[in-house]
């Protein structure tokens, strides 16, 4: 498990030279591609927290963003919250499910393993689907925010603005994960933890404490990314669900517990959709670059390994 | 010997559940077996729509002096589970006729369940035209609501030339279609296709109003997509008189932002997926949008039997109808009941006979009439209507018979 | 002695079913031993120590490649099944030799980015498969009769059984097991582990690829949203879990065990079914983390002490 910076310079590199050449040839797919790859990022980095501090993949985290997004709708909704103010109290909200759903269920499953873990977050996802679905039905909601369509024109090059938000919460949220983790001393703890739980069990460190906190922090950030992207989607049950497997593959590209190759990850990913996107009549095929991208990746990372 | 618990068990567990089906059993009413996904808002509303019909038959008295029963089961949009449930309803509770239906994968794994029994049929939902080829043009017990795939984009051809005779203004010369790149866009894509191609050699419905057209995909919001900015840079590019989206309801607001962003405002901005997001009407970017649909609330002003519907299924599940599968239901229900009074009989032929004769006045605005489409014999609605979204309110353009407003145009931020 | 009479009777229920039940109980039965078929044949790969993710895409191969040879160049029907089986089984092998050297979740991943990557190739052909529309027989298998179908489905599920039942107690059980519980020490004590895990994946793939087929002839169609559904994939797994891994008894109780509760519960709470069915596989996590089957069996090796297979947590026969 590593979490520096140093060793991915030789992929910074690389990906500052792509995205130079994609923003000669299209400007439009490189900054669609940024944006779109740092949700994907910002969805996948808790998704990889808890694989890799606790080991278990979570199958229901598609839908914890879900219950993000549809408690952000409500206080919009009733409160006429604004969205992005709305983040706060779901953070806050989100904290406290995160943690209840760790001490009733995950706590139990830590050692047992990814297959019970998997089965019980299958389980999870399935409750809480069926519970939004019960609330608010299948129809899709939303909510109207003046601010989200806004676009800009710099030398007759015209792109929307709002979504440069998640450029800058993705590289916020990962840049404060990595202080956490390196100068606070939960944070040193929560290394501690994913680099060897027996270990750091030894040295007084309270294991389950550390599992508790991690767990629910990246739940909670799931209620910023939340809030980040109501004003531009609508809402329904499944909303979250297809966020589970890319975030799954993100966290496969960057290899385990590597969180800054998640943001790598995240925008490569984004601008190779993007640029299949700009081609006309195979935009079909964008799917194709996702996941080929993502198993080119990791077995050609299979070779260059020890197996 | 503790081995056998768990044979004991699973024993236990299957007879438990063979029992309790067989304790459905009454003899007396008419049945009437649905098949809905009752997770999803088409098939509730449709089912509550169901219920509402069953009731007010059976608070006339009935039909033919009996009461009915509606059985309705889920099918989860599964196909094993939707055809499964046929076999359920004809066998355990012995229905007399199978009614309802979203979702063409279903539906055509349905069909061999419903070629095995032949029992009349009244399908609301499932448009695809592979599911019409697999029914065969021989079924004459079956009976299709919901216009086909192909029969939409000619429908609306129709209107469109209608509008654009009535509206010296409105042009629809180039047409740009983003479709959603699963069954239910491509289908679309594919009829609009021909259509064009119809137009070009001067015949079809688009004939005398579409000069070009274009069309590019998309991966729907509600299957994890969402980003449509470079498509729609490039409608921007094509610059259509008429722009069309097919998608789904979790399309309609991510769409008109991104349109808005890349600055694409064509002169008509229409939408055609099967429903559209609770509230959309108040959505301010909703103005002015024209959609394409079967029903709008608004039909309540112009025909008495959508007034009825909307009052009667408001009192009765305390919601108002938000699809139009809703009145959809209600009508698949209706005009079975009609022809089976008409007819005076159960029998089959004699109830086929009396199904093709039966002409009902719908909920939808416009009369339910049988008539032979491109494979099977026993078609219903052929015709879409346009509607548009004023003030927060969606209205009837065309058919001009029940519209309840003019169109607005041109689209606008 | 025993053991074989439950087995008889058991085959003895299953082959007489039809004589008792109607065609409703059939289906219902059909579909589970789709299911069952499917979570074994994971189980099966799983115990080498390999986590597929790609069940859903080999089934999806098989459908389609069974469809359209029957479609295109007028196979008959049940030859095309074995084609289906056989040509998943073939896009195993090819793709094995790169997937089979990943380990854990990339190797999971990797098969859950392929059973995609089909699919997208698959709606992008669309003058060969019928595209995102698919493609339709002209008629189900055996003109759709109850019976046969479920026959059929018995016999590839019995089938299915078999070749677990052979696995756990040939050679290759064995080199499964040492692979799974220590690679390192199976590959120094000259066992071929790549041979193996590309036999099992090979086999396991085939499987899927004959369910698959089977499941697009009973329903006369394939599409690539239903045809590639993640149903296929997630259902097989939370069955076998549930009834508990590394035996054939597990996924079977599994299968039986969700496919009766799930359609049970949807007849009796037609809203929210869902959430229950959800519950109870989280409270079998919880209470029997280790499947209903191994549960008990492990209960019964202490209390009877009947000895046998020592193999940590796993109940084998």
């Amino acid at each position: 498990m590593s979490f520096s910076l140093n060793k991915s310079y030789k992929v910074l590199l690389l990906l500052v030279i792509f995205i130079v050449i994609i923003g000669f040839w299209n400007p439009n797919a490189l900054l669609d591609g940024l944006q779109r790859g740092s949700l994907y990022s910002l969805i996948a980095l808790p998704l990889a927290l808890v694989l890799g501090i606790l080991g278990v993949l979570n199958l229901a985290h598609g839908e914890f963003l879900t219950v993000g997004l549809y408690f952000i709708f409500m206080l919009n909704n009733r409160f006429n919250l604004d969205p992005l103010v709305a983040i706060i109290p779901t953070v806050i909200f989100l904290l406290i499910l995160g943690a209840i759903i760790y001490w009733l269920t995950i706590k139990r499953v830590v050692k047992e393993g990814h297959l019970s873990q998997l089965l019980l977050t299958f389980g999870i996802s399935l409750i809480l689907i069926e519970t939004i679905n019960i609330f608010w039905t299948s129809m899709a909601r939303n909510t109207y925010t003046s601010y989200s369509y806004a676009s800009m024109e710099v030398g007759g090059f015209r792109f929307g603005t709002y979504e440069l938000l998640y450029i800058l919460i993705a590289v916020l949220v990962l840049v404060g994960l990595q202080l956490f983790l390196k100068k606070t001393r939960l944070g040193q703890a929560t290394f501690a933890v994913g680099q060897n739980p027996k270990g750091a069990k030894i040295v007084g460190i309270n294991v389950n404490y550390v599992y508790l906190f991690v767990f629910s922090v990246a739940v909670a950030i799931l209620g910023i990314v939340a809030g980040a992207m109501l004003p531009r989607t609508a809402i329904f049950p499944e909303v979250g669900s297809p966020f589970t497997l890319k975030s799954f593959a993100l966290a496969a590209m960057a290899g385990m517990g590597n969180l800054n190759g998640i943001l790598f990850a995240g925008v490569t990913l984004g601008i190779g959709e993007a640029v299949i996107n700009s081609i006309p009549n195979y935009g079909g095929w964008s799917d194709i670059v996702f996941f080929g991208v993502l198993i080119i990746v990791i077995i050609s990372r299979s070779y260059r390994g020890a197996r | 010997m503790k081995r056998n618990s768990i044979l004991i068990f699973s024993l236990v567990v299957i007879l438990a559940f063979a029992f309790s089906l067989s304790s459905y059993a009454q003899d007396d009413p008419i049945k009437i077996g649905a098949v809905n996904p009752l997770g999803d808002i088409t098939g509730d509303q449709s089912t509550k729509a169901m219920e509402l019909a069953v009731k007010e038959i059976n608070d006339n008295g009935g039909l033919l002096g009996r009461p009915v029963e509606l059985i309705v089961v889920d099918s989860e949009f599964k196909p094993e589970k939707g055809a499964a449930a046929i076999d359920k309803l004809a066998t355990v509770d012995e229905v007399d006729f199978f009614v309802g239906g979203m979702s063409s994968g279903v539906h055509q794994a349905q069909i061999p369940s419903l070629k095995k029994y032949k029992k009349i049929t009244i399908w609301a939902g499932a448009a695809s035209y592979l599911a019409e080829e697999a029914i065969g043009p021989d079924a004459d017990w079956y009976f299709h609501l919901h216009p086909w795939d192909y029969q939409q984009g000619e429908s609306y051809g129709i209107g469109w030339s209608d509008i654009a005779e009535a509206r010296e203004e409105v042009e629809i010369g180039k047409v740009f279609l983003a479709y959603e790149e699963g069954g239910f866009g491509t289908a679309s894509f594919e009829s609009y296709e021909v259509l064009a191609d119809q137009a070009d050699e001067g015949e079809g419905p688009y004939a005398d109003i579409l000069s070009d057209f274009e069309g590019g995909s998309f991966k729907s919001a509600a299957l994890g997509g969402g980003e449509y900015r470079a498509l729609l840079r490039r409608a921007k590019e094509f610059d259509p008189d008429l722009f069309i989206w097919a998608g789904y309801a979790a399309d309609a607001i991510p769409l008109l932002a991104q349109s808005r962003e890349v600055g694409f405002e064509p002169p008509l901005y229409v939408g055609a997926p099967p429903g559209w997001p609770a509230d959309f009407e108040a959505n301010p970017l909703s103005d002015k949008v024209v959609l394409y649909g079967m029903w709008a609330p608004a039909l309540k002003e112009v025909s008495e039997v959508a007034e009825h519907f909307w009052d009667g299924y408001i009192k009765m599940h305390q919601e108002r109808p938000a699809t139009y599968f809703a009145p959809l239901g209600y009508t698949n229900i209706m005009y079975l009941a009609k022809a089976i009074e008409n007819a005076g009989t159960l029998e089959k032929e004699a109830l086929i006979e009396s199904l093709e004769n039966t002409e009902y006045d719908s909920p939808l605005g416009t009369t339910l009439k049988i008539a032979p489409s491109n494979v099977i014999k026993h078609q219903g609605f052929t015709r879409q209507k346009i509607l548009q979204y004023q003030d927060g309110q969606q209205h009837v353009i065309w058919p001009f018979e029940v519209s309840t407003a003019e169109l607005e145009y041109p689209f606008s931020w | 002695m025993r053991k074989n009479l439950i087995i008889l009777l058991l085959l003895i229920i299953a082959l007489t079913l039809p004589l008792y039940t109607g065609v409703y109980i059939l289906h219902i039965f059909s579909s589970i031993l789709i299911f069952l078929a499917l979570s074994l044949s994971w189980d099966m790969m799983l115990r080498t120590g390999q986590l597929s993710f790609g069940t859903a895409g080999f089934f999806g191969l098989g459908a389609y490649a069974s469809v359209l040879i029957v479609v295109k160049m007028g196979f008959n029907p049940i030859l095309s099944l074995l084609i289906g089986a056989i040509f998943s089984g073939l896009i195993a092998f090819i793709l094995g030799f790169i997937v089979l050297r990943l380990r854990e979740i990339y190797f999971a991943i990797t098969t859950l980015a392929l059973t995609h990557v089909f699919s997208v190739i698959i709606r992008n052909f669309s003058d060969f498969t019928g595209g995102a529309s698919g493609t339709i027989l002209a008629n189900a298998i055996f003109e759709g009769d109850p019976v046969k179908i479920y026959y059929l489905i018995l016999i590839v599920a019995v089938l299915v059984i078999i070749i677990s039942e052979v696995f756990k107690r040939s050679r290759i059980h064995y080199a499964i097991n040492a692979i799974r519980n220590d690679e390192i020490t199976a590959k120094s004590s000259g066992i071929n582990v790549f041979k193996y895990l590309l036999f099992v994946f090979v086999v396991t793939s085939a499987i899927q690829g004959l369910v698959g087929a089977v499941y697009a002839h009973q329903y006369a169609f394939v599409n690539p949203e239903s045809t590639f559904s993640l149903n296929f994939l997630l259902l097989p797994i939370a069955m076998a879990l549930v009834g508990g891994i590394y035996s054939t008894n597990g996924p079977i109780i599994g299968a039986l065990l969700l496919g009766l509760i799930s359609e049970y519960l949807k007849l009796i709470m037609p809203y929210g079914h869902l959430i229950v069915y959800g519950l109870i596989i989280v409270f079998v996590v919880l209470f029997l983390p280790r499947g209903i089957y191994s549960t008990i069996h492990n209960k019964l090796l202490k209390s009877n002490i009947i000895g046998g297979d020592k193999n940590a947590n796993t109940a084998s026969k």
